[in-house]
């Protein structure tokens, strides 16, 4: 009796060990303990390009990159030293806190292609050959844009009309992503669907790798591994670790 | 490290005498031991924290309070206490009510009542000051009043802020140097003995300086509502109604960009938090809801919730020799000491 239970037993065990590596494999939302880079890189790798027909840049976002990163002194740190070179950082329309992160070769190449035979392409190109390199940040000022870089008002005017700069106050504007409009409406859409699933579910928490195992409702086109990471990293859910995995949990307030 | 170990003194207390929400306190940086506290009712009471009796478990006695029956008591509730801060000879409320009123502790009679146009959220005197008594004050509207307490009137304003002043506060490193944040999301460094304007206006973005960015810089993406000064004044940390806290480097207004994650703010009105000072590595401490969160400062980290109170904590503040904070709530005057478990001594 007592050995055929624990034949039972082990049985169990090892079918759950197996179905446990599967999701575990394939789940890359454990702490690691890289640089930022590392984890843009990661990022970028599930942005969908194809969803925008290779217009748009593959966007990572910031609070994604601190799900990955888990002091986020250092993250932040480390993504303006690059912001220099390699990356980008964009103000995403629809909240003052997201910052979309870019690879600045993937940027260049997509706006040079959108703008390609229109008027502003002229514009466009003085701005990422002259105005991109020399300033890191996210937004420009009228004085160091016409003065510094000789821009003309008109010129100006073509950049905001490609998408290239968006306005932010009098004399002041953002760096933006042309097209990324559609990208915006489904990161938000998508957001809504993910925390929505997480707040039906009873006791309004779900296990990580369950919900990673759900089908994505119709309104998430980005992927829900996208959106988890930036669910963690913007503290929309509490992670708790527990024995069966991560489980997320929407905050009490 | 003792303040690692805070947890609630289960030996201490603080006598109730406030019937409703506790706004502010204030411990008077002499001897450390007599504690001012302001409620929503517009009571004022002094505290003795000495445990004076032989035994561990004592109540701090409230040794006098400006209560509801006293002549000259705000009308409203009061925002800020301040202990003039170079003797507890005299200290000084401001109010809903519109005024500042300056008290003499021996009498508890207002010495002097500076009358404003608007609300009254904030006031703060300069600790390390010698050369000027002034008083910094943050109202309904826009212009930063500076009160005069040898003259007895507004010795100047200080314009540049769009919306209500939420917070001031004085640097304690250099006599003149005033610090105030605002509902338009802007924090600005000002020298008082300047004509011409603010000093930087905070950006968090550190991006250009120029004249033209200056309206255009903004510290928070909310409306700011607290602000301190570290205890060394090298460094300035804000919290906004975005749920952000900033530690900015106050000499060059740079954003740090040391991030200390979700800082849940929902305030209307000031949020005062407290830093600790005499520790080797600095800690601040934020009221969080119903808790108080304790983050190291300069690497961002959350250390610990401090759990005890019932409803949502207004204010705190930290005194260094028994390493307690105490702390206080809307809606219920209670106040409770925190210290760490070897505390005697």
């Amino acid at each position: 009796m007592s050995r055929k239970r624990h034949r039972l037993v082990s049985e169990i065990l090892g079918l759950k060990r197996r179905r446990e590596r599967g999701p575990v494999d394939a789940d890359p939302l454990r702490g690691e303990s890289g640089s930022a880079r590392a984890a843009v890189t990661e990022l970028v790798r599930l942005f969908p390009r194809g969803l925008f027909e290779d217009e748009l840049p593959p966007i990572a976002l910031r609070s994604q990159v601190y799900s990955l990163v888990p002091d986020r002194t250092v993250a932040d740190r480390q993504l303006e030293l690059q912001e220099q070179g390699e990356i980008r950082v964009i103000q995403l329309g629809f909240d003052l806190d997201a910052h979309g992160i870019i690879f600045t070769e993937d940027y260049r190449t997509r706006v040079l292609k959108a703008c390609d035979s229109r008027p502003c392409a002229g514009a466009v190109q003085k701005f990422l050959a002259s105005v991109l390199p020399a300033c890191g940040g996210l937004s420009f000022q009228q004085d160091q844009m016409t003065q510094t870089f000789g821009f003309r008002d008109s010129e100006i005017t073509h950049l905001v009309n490609a998408g290239v700069l968006t306005v932010r106050d009098a004399g002041s504007w953002w760096l933006a992503v042309p097209g990324a409009g559609r990208f915006i409406k489904y990161f938000v859409k998508g957001r809504q669907a993910v925390l929505g699933m997480v707040r039906k579910a009873r006791y309004r928490e779900l296990l990580l790798s369950e919900l990673l195992g759900r089908r994505a409702p119709a309104t998430v086109r980005l992927g829900l591994a996208y959106h988890v990471h930036d669910l963690i990293g913007a503290q929309l859910v509490d992670c708790i670790s527990t024995t069966s995995g991560t489980l997320l949990r929407l905050p009490e307030t | 490290m003792r303040v690692l170990g805070l947890e609630l003194n289960k030996d201490r207390d603080i006598e109730r005498i406030h019937s409703s929400g506790v706004n502010t306190l204030d411990i008077e940086p002499v001897e450390r031991r007599y504690m001012l506290s302001g409620g929503s009712d517009g009571v004022i009471v002094l505290y003795d924290l000495e445990n004076s009796s032989r035994q561990p478990y004592y109540t701090c006695k409230a040794l006098c309070s400006i209560g509801r029956n006293h002549a000259d008591v705000h009308k409203y509730s009061v925002e800020t206490v301040q202990w003039y801060p170079h003797d507890t000879g005299m200290f000084t409320s401001s109010s809903f009510d519109k005024t500042l009123k300056v008290w003499d502790t021996n009498t508890l009679q207002t010495a002097d009542v500076f009358n404003f146009e608007e609300t009254v959220y904030s006031h703060h005197m300069s600790p390390v000051a010698t050369k000027h008594c002034l008083v910094a004050v943050g109202t309904r509207g826009p212009k930063v009043q500076l009160c005069d307490l040898k003259s007895g009137s507004c010795s100047h304003i200080l314009q540049g802020h769009r919306q209500e002043i939420l917070a001031v506060s004085w640097s304690p490193r250099n006599d003149y140097i005033l610090a105030t944040a605002s509902g338009d999301s802007r924090v600005k460094l000002w020298d008082v003995r300047r004509a011409s304007g603010c000093l930087i206006t905070l950006d968090q973005h550190n991006g250009e300086k120029s004249q033209a960015a200056e309206s255009a810089n903004t510290a928070h993406n909310g409306k700011v509502n607290g602000l301190r000064f570290t205890d060394d004044g090298l460094h300035l940390l804000t919290v906004g109604t975005d749920n952000r806290m900033r530690l900015w480097n106050s000499s060059s207004g740079e954003n740090t960009l040391v991030n200390y994650g979700k800082v849940c703010n929902n305030s209307k009105k000031g949020l005062k938090f407290t830093v600790s000072c005499g520790c080797s590595s600095e800690f601040v401490f934020v009221p969080y809801g119903s808790t108080i969160a304790v983050y190291t400062i300069f690497s961002g980290e959350q250390i610990t919730l401090l759990k005890g109170h019932y409803k949502s904590v207004d204010c705190c503040v930290f005194q260094s020799d028994f390493q307690t904070k105490t702390k206080s709530r809307l809606n219920q005057a209670f106040q409770d000491a925190w210290s760490s478990s070897d505390e005697e001594g």
